[in-house]
């Protein structure tokens, strides 16, 4: 018996070194990637392309930071990205928080309330290619095209199925008892919602909004198609402008790269408690 | 619950008795809008000729651009290069991710920092995923390159080769989606009972036993979801090709979705764009419906 207890001890701390091996790995194999895009975007084109790598060893210049900041419109770029991100966020957490919670709380005939949540969480999973083509043809006759107005509508259709399922679910989550006090109070039931259910919905509407700027500062496709002239360009779609068929601005866009990741960072230690609950509903990508 | 029982103004009894529909209102009409309108469009264009230029009136050629999909050998590449990469990215995600969330579980708990920095790639914005990885598989100054020569191994061109241009772009995707099914599994694990562990350490059951006769049935429902979402995901991958190897080299890397924006945007084949468009909403249709039945979201 003790020998079998000793040789199991040893075998758990085998397998804890192992463990700890293992995780050291995966953070080398997740945190490189990071350390070389951000390093590089402090390095002078020589050492960028220098043979071997140069790993630590250089001298720090912010030139791809004024180039692409300052000479070129990377500023207006992000301008563009944060002001349709902001927008985005606003429009889909008002009308998401109030269908979410129409949804948590009120009774519906038959099974109205399944089909509702049904066909808007299918509308979620839509690929956007799909949708993006007609999209682009309707702001084009309606002469939306490269305009933040255009973008923010097509994000807030991408946005708003999140928002609805998430406040649904936080609302679910909330004790009923106290918006009934205050009905019985003598509160309406708007009143109800307003003063009651969404003060307390507080940290998930925070968790919400952080996953619906992250959402909205990343997206790719749809910028893409929607958004062509220097003056509408997101971010993402600055950044994949300059790596073109001859040329690669290696500096440029890691230096922009980098600057764009910086927040996202922030955000996601913020988030950190609600992340598994928003990414079991595609909280990051469209 | 009593609705509006002796309020103050006529127009504040309206908006109480209405109040369901009002707050669901909005979004719904938004939602509608965006969504029905491109579907009805899809479906029109997809048995019409759509021209380039929109003076031109479109021609009814019914099921023409559903047939061209049957002998179109771009599109059949595309199809199979989705398959591929779905299949490929997603296994090794899975098994990745479960292996070290099943490692954090019994040996790392309690380190929220270091499981947060672990998510990041996730959360980074595609196209700083998509600049690194083309950073490090540059054929002549990348990294990649520089660890293979160190290592005695042949050098290779990367995203610029054939064979290996795939590859490129699911182990950038494994990269950035591993942390994904970690996370979820890292949830799931916490969330195990702690009594059929015991019942098994009593009746001596080993470790791989407890793994598969508990720990596996237990995840089952959390494995699925993280399959499913991952695999419907995949299946729009476009921004990873989109800038490693725009579908190069040869169209060895052209994926379902980078092939509908061509045909819609370079070749502007809308009639044929929007057929191809339809196909994939049918496979994701099916595939999102059976989630979210099984997974019982919508209850």
């Amino acid at each position: 018996m003790g020998a079998i207890r000793t040789r199991n001890r040893g075998r758990e701390r085998a397998l804890r070194w192992l463990a700890y091996a293992v995780a050291a790995l995966a953070l080398l194999w997740t945190l490189f990637p990071i350390y070389w895009i951000g390093i590089n975007s402090f390095k002078l084109d020589l050492d960028i392309f220098a043979v071997p790598p140069v790993w630590f060893d250089f001298s720090p210049t912010l030139k791809h930071y004024y180039a692409a900041f300052v000479e070129r419109p990377f500023l207006i770029y992000a301008m563009n990205s944060m002001i349709i991100a902001v927008l985005t966020t606003l429009v889909s957490l008002v009308f998401g928080t109030m269908a979410g919670y129409a949804l948590a709380r009120f009774q519906y005939p038959g099974r109205w309330r399944y089909n509702i949540s049904f066909w808007i969480l299918s509308t979620r999973m839509m690929p956007p290619i799909v949708t993006i083509i007609p999209l682009f043809i309707f702001f084009g006759t309606v002469n939306l095209l490269n305009t933040k107005t255009a973008v923010v509508i097509a994000y807030t259709a991408f946005n708003l199925p999140f928002v609805i399922w998430m406040m649904k679910s936080y609302f679910q989550d909330l004790p009923v008892e106290l918006e009934e006090a205050a009905i019985v109070d003598g509160d309406t039931r708007w009143g109800a919602f307003l003063h009651v259910a969404l003060p307390l919905a507080r940290p998930g509407l925070a968790a919400t909004a952080i996953f619906c700027l992250i959402l909205s500062w990343n997206e790719f496709l749809l910028a893409l198609i929607l958004t062509q002239t220097e003056q509408s360009v997101t971010l993402p779609i600055g950044i994949a402008g300059r790596v073109t068929q001859y040329t690669t601005y290696w500096g440029e866009i890691s230096a922009a790269g980098f600057l764009a990741s910086i927040p996202i960072v922030i955000f996601a230690f913020i988030v950190q408690r609600h992340l598994v609950r928003g990414l079991s509903l595609g909280a990051i990508k469209g | 619950m009593p609705v509006g029982v002796g309020l103050g103004s006529p127009g504040e009894r309206w908006r109480e008795r209405h109040l369901r529909v009002l707050m669901l209102a909005p979004a719904l009409t938004i939602l509608g809008a965006l969504t029905l309108f491109p579907t009805l469009y899809m479906f029109t264009a997809s048995v019409q000729r759509v021209s380039a230029d929109p003076g031109v009136p479109r021609a009814f050629v019914g099921l023409d651009n559903f047939i061209r999909m049957a002998s179109d050998s771009q599109f059949h590449v595309g199809l199979l290069n989705t398959i591929i990469f779905t299949a490929c990215a997603v296994t090794v995600e899975f098994l990745l991710g479960l292996g070290l969330a099943l490692l954090f579980d019994r040996f790392i708990r309690h380190f929220n920092f270091l499981k947060t920095v672990l998510m990041i790639p996730m959360m980074l914005p595609p196209i700083a995923v998509a600049i690194t990885w083309k950073l490090i598989y540059q054929p002549q100054f990348g990294v990649l390159n520089e660890l293979m020569y160190r290592l005695g191994l042949p050098l290779r061109a990367w995203a610029g080769d054939v064979h290996l241009a795939m590859f490129t772009i699911i182990l950038a995707d494994i990269w950035e989606w591993t942390p994904f099914v970690f996370l979820l599994m890292l949830a799931g694990l916490a969330s195990l009972p702690v009594e059929p562990y015991e019942a098994a350490e009593i009746d001596g059951a080993s470790a791989w036993q407890q793994f598969w006769d508990l720990t596996l049935p237990f995840l089952k429902p959390v494995i699925a979801i993280a399959l499913l979402l991952r695999a419907m995901d995949a299946m729009r991958l476009f921004d990873l090709v989109f800038i490693l190897t725009g579908g190069g080299p040869a169209n060895s890397t052209i994926v379902l979705s980078l092939y509908i924006f061509q045909v819609a945007f370079r070749f502007v084949d809308i009639g044929y764009a929007a057929a191809i468009s339809l196909f994939v909403l049918a496979v994701t249709t099916v595939l999102s419906t059976w989630f979210i039945k099984r997974m019982k979201l919508a209850d």
